[in-house]
């Protein structure tokens, strides 16, 4: 009896998470769905077919947000693997650590704002650098913590091996510390790109409207209430990410293994 | 052979990791809450006329800071309360059931739906327009829309803290799921019942005890996360309480420039508030952390 109630919930559980991912594809594909209809009077391609026009220039954000995540994802793993290296072989790294937490658990949104300020005197507010900047600095100590269980006793010590052995930083770098953080790299670079992708509330701040990523076209169609297009860029938001996910994961379950 | 250790912190390529991470991990953060703080005294902004007292006094008194604040903790407390009992008992019931990879895709795969994503199909699903509403109608549970009860945009907070539950609920599996794997806890049990423990004392007081100490610090730092959750409220919240960061939006975006400072204040006192927490959560030694 209870091996059967369980045969019954993992299924259902399943189709649970499967729900939100077909529900909002079926709605992209929908038109003229009036309440009370359970289901649509149109369905098809067109609301699809509208992102190659530039009426509703969803391309243009997708490509958009596409470089600004690359952008922010490997600046802020390449500067968080290298200074995270100094921050925790410190002798006060405790407090360099706290330090660095204090910008990553802040609301995205309120650290933006009350630095909009400064953005304003940089010329950076309203522009593609001023949101790639932005979301640096948030994206920036995330993964200096992520990196922060590298570097330990054994790292010390293979880097030491190196220098006995007569190598210099280079070889370091490039026949140790990045062929043992590969895996890391990896990782951190999938986080930070997804963090600079699903950024919203500090994207609208500093980029006041000017600069329509992906989810500000989202939040812009949800206001206007056109679910169909909103629907649309919501599975141009989410496709990436699945895509990450999927190969991020493969890596975490190659690890395991 | 001589060993060669390399001096850390010693050479300046060490100074200058140091000078950058001041420069680009605590610089913006000191700057930001500097200028809010001279903001909310009245020293910087479109109408400082010098030091004052009036917006704190203001904000202090109308209570709209503190009243934004036990909602959001309310909400983030409820939705990461639900969230670590749900994970829980997914996770240990469905421990074996979790080592097939296609299962463990699907605890991934909410994962990649963003915040704002998820309340975009909670307002489709749960509005009095929606899907669940459609399907009311068509099956004569209610006449119109109007009869079908508020669960976006409402009193309870329902629709924020089911969005919460599904986008955290994973992530507490998976972390749960790791630690589980990581502390050998599978042994712990064998070892616990062949002591002669119960089913019951083996979960109360191996299996829980060991799950919750390792991750309380994540759990925590997610309570932190949701407190200052900002598209959810905003999309699925009412107008009034609202969740901390909606409340600062919307007074730093007001037209009154007198109200601009208050918004300030209430950034001030929630940058507070976190820095605490953040001490706390992070400072203590020989603390576990999973980042």
């Amino acid at each position: 009896m209870y091996k059967n109630w369980r045969a019954y919930v993992l299924p259902f559980l399943v189709l649970l998470v499967l729900f939100p991912f077909t529900y909002l594809l079926f709605l992209s594909l929908s038109g003229a769905w009036y309440y009370p209809d359970v289901l649509p009077k149109y369905f098809g391609l067109r609301n699809w077919r509208t992102i190659l026009s530039s009426e509703t220039g969803l391309l243009q954000s997708f490509l958009m947000s596409t470089g600004i995540s690359l952008a922010v994802a490997i600046v802020s793993t390449l500067s968080g693997f290298f200074i995270s290296k100094t921050v925790y072989y410190h002798p006060h790294k405790r407090i360099l650590n706290l330090l660095a937490y204090l910008p990553y658990i802040l609301a995205p949104v309120v650290f933006a704002a009350c630095l909009s300020y400064f953005f304003l005197k940089l010329g950076l507010f309203g522009n593609v650098t001023g949101v790639i900047t932005a979301q640096f600095l948030i994206s920036f100590p995330y993964a200096l913590i992520f990196f922060s269980s590298f570097w330990n006793e054994r790292i010390k010590n293979y880097e030491n091996l190196v220098s006995t052995l007569g190598g210099n930083t280079l070889d370091r770098y490039f026949k140790v510390l990045f062929p043992l953080a590969k895996g890391l790299l990896l990782v951190c670079f999938f986080q930070t790109y997804l963090i600079s992708w699903f950024e919203y509330g500090l994207t609208s701040i500093i980029g006041v409207g000017k600069v329509q990523t992906i989810t500000i076209k989202v939040f812009m169609f949800i206001k206007e209430a056109n679910y169909f297009y909103g629907a649309l860029s919501c599975c141009l938001l989410i496709f990436p990410p699945v895509v990450l996910l999927y190969i991020n994961k493969k890596y975490v379950f190659k690890k395991i293994a | 052979m001589k060993i060669l250790e390399r001096p850390l912190l010693k050479n300046k390529t060490s100074a200058t990791g140091i000078l950058l991470f001041i420069v680009l991990g605590v610089l913006p953060f000191a700057a930001a809450f500097i200028y809010a703080l001279l903001y909310s005294f009245g020293l910087v902004g479109v109408i400082s006329s010098g030091f004052t007292t009036e917006f704190w006094v203001s904000v202090i008194k109308t209570g709209s800071f503190f009243k934004s604040l036990g909602y959001s903790a309310a909400i983030a407390g409820i939705a990461v309360f639900l969230s670590v009992v749900i994970a829980l008992w997914l996770t240990l019931k469905f421990k074996s059931a979790l080592e097939n990879k296609f299962i463990l895709m699907m605890v991934y795969m909410p994962l990649a739906i963003p915040g704002l994503a998820t309340a975009f199909f909670i307002i489709q699903l749960l509005a009095k327009g929606g899907f669940l509403s459609r399907i009311s109608y068509a099956s004569r549970l209610i006449n119109e829309s109007n009869e079908f009860p508020d669960l976006v945009n409402d009193n309870l907070a329902l629709g924020i803290i089911l969005a919460f539950l599904t986008m955290i609920i994973p992530f507490f599996m998976l972390l749960f799921l790791n630690v589980y794997k990581n502390e050998r806890i599978e042994d712990l049990r064998i070892l616990a019942y062949s002591l002669g423990a119960t089913s019951r004392q083996v979960r109360n007081k191996v299996v829980l005890p060991i799950l919750l100490k390792k991750t309380r610090v994540l759990i925590a730092l997610y309570f932190i996360f949701l407190l200052g959750s900002y598209e959810v409220p905003l999309i699925l919240g009412q107008e009034s309480p609202q969740m901390i960061s909606v409340l600062v939006i919307q007074e730093l975006k007001q037209y009154d420039l007198d109200k601009i400072p208050e918004g300030y204040v209430v950034a001030v006192m929630y940058t507070i508030i976190v820095a605490i927490a953040a001490v706390f959560l992070f400072l203590p030694r020989k603390r576990e952390q999973y980042v």
